[in-house]
């Protein structure tokens, strides 16, 4: 501890280079590890573990062919089956169909069982009853009404475009929960419009009694709807969740392999500033080993050097990284992508990632300027002051 | 006749420069007395450089045997050795070579950190070092803000801090001034009837040499005249000093 000064002077040496690498740690660690958190976010239960007990069945052959809706008591009465609700997607368009209006619209069936299966959230404005009892009302996330600043009782207009109809809705009640970037209307209304619709569903949402259930209740329903006209295909709500993300193709390689790819390059600029630092100072190395310091010593002071450095660097990422968080989850809320939001918080897991990527560069970058300048004759050294 | 702090028997280094092998000291044997104040000089070359190494501990023989006070240097390891030389060497270089992001003040106390010291003997020793070389008043003084001379004197501080009994300078006035270069003649005098201090001194300036006690003249790695100082001051005198390095 007593070479700590002289490793901190060392990297004041040259501040504005000190500086500059320590800004190419920063940057980068920062994106390293919001990129780790969307990663993270879409394979996140958002559900807080109720997803557990949840079920999606769907058809078979892909989430496009519909259901008969005749489905629902053979499903309902299955045992472990506590509740069941059939959904649709509606898609549409509200104001127009520019991104920055952009939000999942959902029609229920069964609206009077919808909150007893989506049970991590709550009403905080108007009221469930209020909702169910208007054919036309609408169900509304809590930060969707905040970013078009709708009100109770507000007509809010959604043109289809799956279905070819303009829908009239009423805001009736507003909730709170891990996503509310989300509307949900009674199915009823677009069979009114569409009356050929009527008798479909996207999917079946169920709720089941144990985990247990969950694992076996798949097998059961699609056993049962095997031979039908209808296959379902019956997946766990994550491995539901999944499927939406593979549509994106593989987001895991793509965002790994730009995580790696910035990790080398952090790497490769702390390297260079380390090797400059090394050579810059070979005979101020071979007067500290004339005066006593061991090679372990020296290669002591070069790597703590590095690891001053990558520290001080990673440090300054992951604080800014930590504080800009709520501010980016806040941002992303209020945009098309809202609904990835709900997954979006400090995973330990990404920490731990920063923390290994600055311990690596720390490593990595001041390993081999360390060994040579503790490897090279102290008369090779010396001699450079000629 | 006092006691030999430096023995060198039958010394050989060799460089090998691709298939070439250099001999740059050839089975040289020669003693230094404890408290001795001795002069290396001879042309480029002629291993003045090398033999300080070696004595010194940083540089190791190819054959032949370095016994320093109670250690054989040639024979000790890398560890032990920079061990050694902290304890038993201070050296001074032409250049000075202070480490320039440190005051004075932490350039002595830099060979006192690899010891067992608490810091407040460190300082207390650091004081003392840059008291004897008349620096107190620049201890918060950075490298650049000091004189040439100046920073020699910083230099010799250091090499005395962990108070070794042998002193070894290359060229300690080649990049000084006269007036300058002539107080760090006084001061390593000064050192050697003063504090005791055994040293070898490598100089091409007679004017350097004349003040040691003991002027070896080395050409081409071996010994070509050792002579010891007859004047009334036990120096050897420029007049004689003078004639060695003009090969007389």
């Amino acid at each position: 501890m007593k070479i700590l000064p002289l490793i901190l002077k060392n990297l004041l040496r040259k501040k504005t280079r000190s500086a500059l690498t320590i800004a190419s740690i920063v940057l980068p660690l920062f994106v390293i590890c919001l990129l780790g958190t969307l990663l993270r976010a879409l394979e996140a239960d958002p559900s807080g573990g109720k997803g557990m007990y949840r079920l999606i069945v769907r058809h078979k052959v892909s989430i496009t062919n519909w259901l008969p809706g005749a489905y629902d008591p053979k499903i309902r009465t299955l045992p472990g089956v506590t509740e069941a609700v059939r959904m649709q997607w509606f898609g549409g368009a509200y104001i127009d169909q520019s991104a920055k209006n952009q939000f999942a619209r959902f029609s229920v069936t069964d609206v009077d069982r919808f909150l007893r299966v989506y049970d991590e959230v709550s009403v905080v404005e108007g009221s469930e009853a209020d909702w169910v009892g208007d054919r036309s009302g609408l169900l509304v996330g809590r930060q969707l009404m905040k970013r078009y600043g709708w009100r109770l009782g507000q007509k809010v207009s959604f043109k289809g475009d799956i279905y070819p109809i303009t829908l009239e809705l009423t805001v009736r009640a507003v909730f709170a929960g891990p996503d509310e970037s989300g509307v949900y209307f009674h199915h009823a209304a677009i069979e009114e419009a569409l009356p050929r619709v009527k008798g479909y569903v996207g999917w079946y949402w169920l709720k089941t009694a144990s985990v247990a259930d969950t694992e076996r209740i798949p097998r059961q329903i699609d056993a049962m709807f095997e031979n039908s006209s209808a296959p379902t295909r019956t997946e766990t709500e994550k491995e539901f969740q999944s499927m939406w993300v593979s549509m994106l193709g593989n987001v895991k390689l793509l965002v790994g392999s730009i995580t790696t790819i910035i990790g080398v390059v952090i790497l490769l600029i702390a390297a260079n500033t380390m090797a400059m630092a090394a050579r810059e100072r070979v005979t101020e190395i071979a007067v500290l080993r004339v005066l006593g310091f061991t090679k372990e010593k020296v290669l002591g002071l070069v790597l703590g050097e590095s690891f001053a450095l990558s520290m001080i660097g990673g440090g300054l990422g992951l604080g800014l990284f930590v504080l800009l968080l709520p501010g980016f989850r806040e941002g992303l809320v209020n945009s098309p992508m809202g609904a990835f939001a709900a997954g979006i918080r400090l995973f330990p897991e990404v920490l731990a990632l920063g923390f290994g990527v600055t311990f690596a560069v720390g490593l990595l970058a001041g390993l081999v300027p360390a060994v040579r300048s503790a490897q090279r004759p102290i008369t090779e050294g010396l001699r450079q002051v000629a | 006749m006092a006691e030999p702090l430096i023995k060198i028997e039958s010394v050989v280094k060799q460089y090998t420069r691709d298939t070439q092998v250099l001999t740059v000291l050839d089975g040289l044997s020669l003693e230094v007395e404890k408290g001795d104040f001795v002069a290396l000089m001879g042309p480029s070359g002629s291993g003045k450089t090398t033999l300080l190494n070696l004595i010194a501990g940083i540089d190791r023989p190819t054959r032949g045997r370095i016994v320093v006070g109670d250690a054989e240097v040639s024979a000790m390891g890398e560890g032990a050795l920079a061990k050694w030389r902290s304890e038993n060497v201070g050296f001074i270089f032409q250049l000075y070579n202070l480490v320039p992001v440190l005051t004075a003040f932490e350039n002595v106390e830099l060979p006192l950190l690899l010891t067992r010291l608490t810091k407040k003997e460190r300082r207390k020793q650091t004081e003392t070092a840059l008291g004897v070389v008349g620096l107190s008043d620049r201890m918060d003084h950075y490298p650049r803000q000091l004189s040439g001379g100046q920073e020699q004197r910083v230099a010799i501080a250091r090499a005395i801090a962990t108070d070794p009994a042998l002193l070894v300078a290359d060229e300690p006035t080649g990049d000084l001034d006269a007036k300058s270069g002539e107080e760090i003649l006084v001061l390593l005098e000064r050192l050697h009837a003063e504090f005791g201090k055994t040293i070898v001194m490598v100089t091409h300036d007679p004017k350097a040499a004349a003040r040691a006690h003991r002027l070896v003249h080395l050409d081409k790695g071996v010994l070509k005249e050792d002579v010891r100082a007859k004047g009334e001051k036990g120096e050897i005198g420029i007049a004689a000093a003078a004639a060695i390095a003009a090969g007389r």
